[in-house]
């Protein structure tokens, strides 16, 4: 209620997570050791690679750009207690689908811009609701088929643009689409700089949807679906239209997540240019090391693409290899995970002590 | 004479919490100590010390005279102490013999010796007259029988001391006869018993002497002799308890009708079986019965949480079958759940979020979906006052309020909507005294006013005293409706056990 203990709340909040950062630095340090170079040095190198000058700040942003929107995705799956796990389809049906839109849907290039907007939110959507469908209709579970189904997605939309829609006019003949029109591009935040108007896209989204969450009605019942699903069909809430539009959501914004790739830096759908970088699993990171509060979420996000830049940065300028960010974000994982266990670990420890020890 | 166990001015401190207060307590040989308190007395404080699962600030701990020290359970178990927890821990696949033998197996060659161990669990079931099957399964047992296999399991282990947590409130009321006779059993046989309970018939029965605990500091030591249930409930509370006086009957129109409800008509045996019940306007109607006859299919049935196969239910002029939980509350229904922790909150939401629950939904709370919440928490903060909840804030995890406390939060809730209807189902599960006569003040109240209340409860002291009619639940069936002025305790058992009270019930019971 008062300033004070909202700030005490909000630092306690952030200890877990800060101490798996420093851990992974401290790991990261000693692999660093091991390979030789000095610790402090190439740090120093990792940082200026991501926020060293300005061109490297937009390069990082436009990095994190797709890794917030999957994290905003994911963490509302995530408060209406549901695991999904199908971010990486999700996002590539969404790439695909926009791009399709943006070539072929007739009009000016800012209706093509729109029409692949809503085609990829569609796209993502309809595919997330498709495992959701599943779960409430024959309990088929949604941790399973969102992973399957990402499968069945990135295999289709590689088929898509190995087919019927390659572009086959370059001599390469690579699996992708025909570029999109100029006119339909999202536009550049600063001339000649990678950042785009995704990013403040990822940004807006991530605001409204912590004031959903926090202050609205439908907010409300996806946190206490989340929390406990009876009391919530005890309170009058129903319980599968709240999973299902959780689901149509999470979703949706991972589509938006591959359609703003697609519209802002890659101008066409190409095969693996969205599951390589691994930004679906990443995203998921995000989500899980700030507890699914979407404004977190996207520091997360930042943080680990930043990680990701700073890291090539230092490939480009010392003798460490790239792989020590796997390092660091590796035991940042662990970490993350540990915080459920320990939770986990604590509840267990508590009925034990209230037990004894027969 | 020396007692066989002396607890000497034992005080436990957390932090600035004073949980135990120089409590001290003596322990005969064949004696039963019965130790009374409201919840967050101390009692639990209290045993786990003795468990060696709390160490004391400060006390002594006397065995026969000599001061010990236990740092764990396994230290007291040696001295021959025992306890039989509130929740038990049997391993649900193992043999009734293995999980009383466990730790302490008979072996043959270092191999385990299941034949022996058969064995001497029936020789210590026939010595202390407690029954069990051996070579039964612990997870088909009833709740009773794993209640009898932890006692055993202990008395294997060969205490002396046998602490009983709660035993009784997971028991039907002839379980509770039985355990009663075996704990007096058990004292003739020299064995020495706390019993921790706050239910005090019970304690009026069995024990010899009586250390009554409130605040964490004793406030009676007292022979059973000497005193009288209301002089126990006084030093409980701290106040005397009030006497809910006898009612008027209030004719009122009905208002809840269910009609020939029918649930589980594929299975073998009818969950509810053409069950029709009426709760007029002004009545409280009190349904009695051993748990797992079909109450809970019957509450969740009327508030919208399960699926009839056929019948109607009525409220008011409003037809609630086939309806949604929100169209139901909203046509007048509250509802007090049987369990608080599955349905009644979420742990992890706040109270003020496990308050807000329904009420997100009324106008006043909720502008163009933005909830207000300025005026919502007002509302919740005078909950807290009128019903005395002990919470740090309303930003609190409904988790980490004690049970009591929550009840009294939901209790608060499911009234405030102000309904026509009230489901309260076991409305003062696990709460204190001083909490319960808040709660059933609360709900005579709102009978007075000229709303309906179905009441559901395990407890038939409560039922007797809240009902205008009682109705028995047997198998999914109503056997037997009773007017509050024909209702006793003994009656009552009869019907719910499946008995036939008289020659008018016999049309309603069939023969199984």
């Amino acid at each position: 209620m008062n300033l004070q203990r909202k700030l005490q709340q909000l630092l306690r909040s952030l200890v877990q997570p800060l101490t798996a950062v420093l851990i992974g630095l401290l790991t990261g340090a000693v692999a660093i050791s091991i390979v030789g170079a000095s610790v402090l040095e190439t740090y120093k190198v990792m940082w200026d690679g991501a926020f060293g000058n300005f061109y490297f700040v937009t390069a990082t942003l436009a990095r994190a750009t797709p890794i917030i929107l999957i994290g905003l995705g994911l963490a509302i799956a995530f408060r209406a207690g549901v695991f999904n796990m199908g971010a990486e389809g999700q996002m590539v049906l969404g790439a695909v689908s926009a791009a399709l839109a943006a070539l072929y849907v007739p009009g000016s290039g800012i209706i093509k811009m729109l029409s692949a907007l809503v085609a990829g939110f569609l796209a993502g959507g309809l595919w997330s609701l498709l495992a959701g469908w599943m779960e409430t209709r024959f309990k088929v579970q949604l941790l399973i088929s969102t992973l399957l189904l990402n499968y069945v997605a990135v295999l289709f939309a590689g088929y898509l643009v190995s087919s019927p829609f390659q572009d086959k006019s370059g001599s390469a003949a690579l699996a992708q689409t025909h570029m999109i029109d100029q006119a339909a591009w999202l536009p550049k935040l600063f001339q000649g700089m990678s950042v785009h108007m995704g990013f403040v896209i990822a940004i807006v989204l991530a605001i409204i949807l912590y004031i959903i969450l926090r202050f609205t009605s439908a907010g409300y019942e996806v946190r206490m679906l989340g929390y406990n699903p009876f009391f919530a069909e005890y309170g009058g809430i129903n319980k599968i239209k709240v999973l299902l539009f959780s689901m149509f959501f999470s979703g949706g914004i991972a589509g938006l997540a591959g359609t703003v790739e697609v519209l802002g830096s890659q101008y066409r759908y190409v095969e693996g240019s969205l599951t390589v970088p691994g930004y679906a699993w990443t995203g998921l990171m995000a989500a899980l090391l700030a507890n699914s509060n979407p404004l977190g979420t996207a520091v997360a996000a930042i943080m680990l693409a930043a990680l990701q830049t700073g890291a090539m940065g230092m490939e480009r300028n010392t003798e460490v290899p790239l792989e020590i960010a796997s390092v660091i974000q590796g035991v940042l994982i662990l970490f993350v995970t540990a915080k459920i266990t320990m939770n986990w670990w604590k509840v267990k420890k508590k009925a034990g002590d209230i037990h004894g020890a027969a | 004479m020396t007692y066989r166990l002396e607890m000497k001015e034992m005080t436990k401190k957390y932090g600035e919490f004073l949980a135990n207060d120089e409590v001290s307590i003596q322990l005969k040989k064949g004696e039963v100590l019965a130790i009374v308190g409201e919840n967050g007395a101390g009692k639990t404080t209290l045993m786990r010390m003795l468990y060696g699962l709390e160490q004391p600030t400060s006390g002594e701990i006397k065995l026969n005279g000599k001061t010990v020290k236990f740092s764990g359970p396994l230290d007291a178990i040696e001295n021959g102490i025992g306890m039989v927890h509130q929740h038990f821990m049997l391993f649900s696949d193992f043999s009734v013999t293995e999980n009383i033998v466990i730790g302490h197996e008979p072996k043959r060659n270092g191999f385990f010796d299941r034949k022996e161990a058969a064995e001497k669990v029936k020789a210590l079931s026939e010595q202390y007259k407690i029954h069990v099957n051996p070579l039964k399964k612990a997870g088909d047992c009833s709740i009773g029988e794993q209640q009898r296999i932890e006692i055993l399991k202990v008395l294997y282990q060969g205490a002396d001391i046998i602490i009983l947590d709660e035993p009784t409130a997971v028991l039907t009321p002839i379980e509770v006869e039985e355990l009663l006779k075996t704990i007096q059993f058990l004292a003739e046989q020299g064995k020495s018993i706390i019993l921790i309970t706050h239910k005090l018939p019970e304690v009026m029965k069995v024990s010899g002497q009586i250390t009554v605990l409130r605040n964490g500091k004793v406030t009676g030591n007292v022979l059973k002799q000497n005193t009288d249930i209301e002089q126990l409930a006084t030093l409980m509370v701290g106040r005397e308890l009030q006497k809910l006086t006898d009612r008027n009957q209030l004719e009122g129109e009905p208002l809840l009708v269910i009609d020939n409800l029918n649930i589980g008509v594929k299975e073998a045996k009818p969950i509810l079986d053409h069950l029709s019940l009426t709760v007029n306007r002004g009545e409280i109607v009190g349904i009695a019965g051993v748990s797992g006859n079909g109450q809970s299919e019957l509450i969740q049935a009327i508030s919208g949480l399960r699926k009839i196969d056929s019948g109607s239910i009525r409220l008011g002029e409003t037809i609630l079958n086939g309806k949604s939980v929100a169209y139901i509350r909203n046509a007048g229904l509250a509802h007090i759940p049987e369990d608080r922790y599955l349905w009644g909150a979420a742990k992890e939401a706040s109270v003020e979020e496990t308050g807000l629950m329904g009420y997100y939904r009324k106008k006043k709370f909720n502008q163009s979906s933005f909830i207000r919440l300025n005026g919502f928490r007002k509302l919740v903060r005078g909950w807290i006052e009128r019903f005395e909840i002990k919470t740090t804030s309303l930003d609190e995890k409904s988790g980490n309020l004690s049970g009591g406390n929550l009840q009294k939060l939901i209790v608060a809730r499911e009234l405030g909507f102000e309904t026509d209807f009230l489901i309260a189902a076991e409305p003062t599960r696990g709460v204190d005294i001083g909490a319960m006569e808040y709660i059933h003040e609360a709900i005579i109240a709102k009978r007075n006013n000229g709303d309906g209340i179905l009441l559901v409860s395990s407890e038939l002291t409560e039922i007797l005293t809240l009902s205008d009619r009682i109705a028995v639940m047997y198998e999914g069936k109503i056997v037997d409706i009773l007017d509050r002025n024909d209702a006793t305790e003994e009656r009552l058992s009869v019907l719910m056990a499946g008995g036939n009270e008289n020659e008018s019930s016999t049309k309603t019971t069939t023969t199984a």
